[in-house]
């Protein structure tokens, strides 16, 4: 087990960046999710991290050893693909087997640990077939067992749980959960999945354009988005972004007026709120007709034109109301989060 | 159990399918055929100038040996003509040059395939252009310093030469494999504790056997039906098999030389069709290859 240090990680293809200048810190134990939409530099970051991307710039260190020179061999990592990489030739138990083979691990260990790693993620059953009779969700647990049946400093899993289908992707999702609980290995996860990442994540680490956005813990990214990247990108549905304007500690855009902004500088903000913040009354923040209606099953979802975008906001499901009637929501000034119109960065708030 | 696809077809199209099948069969296999039972019968029969029913019924061959069939083709040409030792020479050619193409091959083509720089796209272009040269271009630049440096004649000589010209070809082949085997598994391989070239032995080429076998095939074709190289380059004594026939053919003043030939015909054509039956299926395989999703 080990500490991982990235300092100043940079990867560049020609004039095209694909990681710029990362720093970050993952602690022994730590599950950290790089979450972020496709091409942002995330596994890209992974890759540098296990060997098989050189580094362009910048050092990683692994439990206090810098590795850029190493082969992925000697870095003591296992990783986990997306596509999970299992060998078609070789049977379940020969593809576990494969790493304790290929790095001398004294034979008479081999049965043990390998069936050890099967019992984790129950595979015993299948030991003597070959991957391709296997299905999608039992190729990805055969992968799993591929990593933990030799104990490595860190796991890197790339997408893992991307080729699944829903129902399945929810129960591998609750056992790599449980399996990082029980080996309390160093885990890098990689998904562009939110909730991946906020169910399974000590902290995440949100990218994009190979630029790290923000990192701390799940809640930390849902509650207190660093700028306006991160708000739209996490949750479901996303915070809602209102162009507006500050003056005189009151926001005002199209259809919506809020005050208790004070101390706030007078100009052009981004004004975010999560929908479920935000409460249907007769008479609110937000006053326009509703532009579409969705049932959610628990509550229902009403879309309001504001601030030139369309906002949601979380109705009761019992809420009875028409595409194109008027509908008023209050939003108070402290579910509000106000962020610089150019830059999108957050903005800090004196009051409240 | 549902009807196959095949018996849901109307009677008439099956008729038509079939004997379209059968005419193919016959037009394709005639010739050897021909040849095989042709090979058995002494000269007189098998070029009869007065009816060609006696290659079939053979009534000199009766006359002249006491039976309808006769092996005095083969004995000929393998004892009296010494064509064992063509055949000798043959094999270690052949052998020697499959081994070398594919050795070369599978660790070029591999480094060609995983290359990610643009220079392995303008090697396999220079390659393609070698390909596509005649053979006799090159041995007709390769004659005089061989001469000049002794190397004429030596089985050696022709087999460096056929790698040349079996190079550019295997390293194409093989390098379209490589590319249909996903990254992912060297990848795996390497972070499971693999150097590169374990993970070459120990995880594609397990993998590859279908284009391994198929590439080899197709370069023991190439060396084994050669004749511009070997005919040019070796020494009677060192003669392989096909240029062997043509001199057998070349010299039809002797009574019976031709039948030399026609027996050596199918002595160089049995091999084949125990080789493809053999590898059959790994050659489908690797012809349609996309086999290797893991």
């Amino acid at each position: 087990m080990a500490d991982i240090q990235l300092k100043g990680l940079s990867k560049r293809w020609g004039s095209f960046v694909g990681v710029k200048a990362m720093d970050l810190h993952i602690a022994d134990g730590e599950f950290l999710v790089l979450l972020g939409p496709s091409g942002c530099g995330k596994t890209t970051t992974m890759r540098m991290i296990a060997g098989l991307e050189d580094a362009s710039e910048g050092d990683i260190l692994i439990g206090g050893t810098k590795v850029n020179g190493l082969e992925p061999k000697d870095r003591d990592i296992a990783m986990v693909f997306q596509s999970y990489g299992l060998y078609p030739t070789m049977s379940v138990y020969e593809n576990i087997r494969f790493p304790l083979k290929v790095r001398k691990i004294p034979q008479a260990e081999h049965h043990e640990r390998v069936m050890r790693a099967a019992t984790t993620v129950e595979l015993t059953e299948f030991l003597d077939r070959k991957p391709a009779a296997l299905s999608g969700g039992q190729r990805q647990r055969v992968a799993l067992a591929r990593a933990i049946v030799r104990k490595p400093k860190v796991f890197l899993m790339d997408e893992p749980l991307s080729n699944l289908d829903a129902k399945l992707r929810v129960s591998t999702r609750a056992q790599i959960k449980n399996l990082h609980h029980e080996l309390k290995t160093t885990t890098i996860y990689v998904t562009h999945d939110q909730i991946e990442a906020m169910t399974l994540a000590d902290r995440v680490v949100v990218m994009s354009k190979g630029v790290v956005q923000q990192v701390g813990t799940p809640l930390e990214i849902y509650d207190r988005p660093a700028n306006t990247f991160v708000a739209g990108f996490i949750g479901n549905p996303a915070m809602n972004l209102l162009r507006g304007e500050i003056r005189g500690g009151v926001f005002e855009g199209r259809n919506v007026r809020i005050p208790g902004f004070a101390g706030a500088a007078d100009g052009p903000v981004h004004l975010g709120f999560r929908a479920e913040d935000a409460a249907v009354a007769q008479a609110g923040e937000v006053a326009a007709p509703i532009y579409s209606l969705e049932l959610l099953g628990d509550a229902s979802m009403a879309t309001v034109q504001a601030g030139e975008s369309l906002v949601a906001i979380k109705a009761p499901k019992d809420f009875q109301g028409r595409i194109g009637e008027p509908l008023a929501a209050r939003i108070p000034a402290s579910v509000c989060h106000l962020f610089d119109a150019s830059s999108g960065e957050r903005l800090p708030r004196s009051a409240s | 159990m549902t009807t196959r696809v095949a018996d849901r077809r109307p009677l008439t199209l099956r008729v038509v399918m079939s004997s379209f099948l059968v005419l193919w069969l016959i037009v394709a296999a005639f010739p050897f055929l021909w040849t095989l039972w042709g090979s058995f019968k002494v000269e007189g029969d098998f070029f009869s100038k007065a009816d060609w029913l006696n290659a079939l019924t053979g009534p000199l061959t009766v006359s002249e040996t006491g039976s309808s069939f006769t092996g005095s083709g083969y004995y000929g040409a393998w004892v009296q003509e010494e064509f064992w030792r063509a055949a000798m020479n043959s094999l270690i050619v052949v052998v020697c040059v499959v081994c070398i193409s594919l050795t070369f091959g599978t660790l070029g083509g591999y480094a060609l395939s995983r290359s990610p720089y643009r220079y392995a796209f303008w090697l396999l272009l220079v390659s393609l252009v070698f390909r596509a040269m005649p053979p006799i271009t090159l041995v007709s630049g390769y004659l005089l310093p061989f001469f000049e440096w002794n190397l004429w004649g030596h089985l050696p000589t022709a087999i460096i030469v056929l790698v040349a010209i079996n190079q550019p070809f295997t390293l194409w082949m093989l390098t379209s494999f490589f590319r249909n085997i996903p990254k992912d598994l060297d990848e795996s391989a390497m972070m499971d504790g693999c150097s590169r070239f374990q993970a070459f032995r120990h995880v594609i080429i397990p993998v590859m056997w279908p284009g391994v076998i198929t590439t080899g095939l197709f370069s023991f074709l190439l060396a084994y039906n050669d004749f511009a190289v070997t005919a040019m380059l070796l020494s009677k004594e060192n003669q392989t098999m096909i240029p062997k026939i043509a001199s057998f053919l070349g010299t039809t003043q002797t009574k019976g030389n031709v039948m030399f030939a026609v027996s050596s015909v199918i002595s160089v054509t049995a091999p084949l069709f125990l080789l493809v039956m053999f590898f059959q299926r790994q050659i489908v395989s690797g012809l349609t290859a996309g086999a290797v999703k893991g």
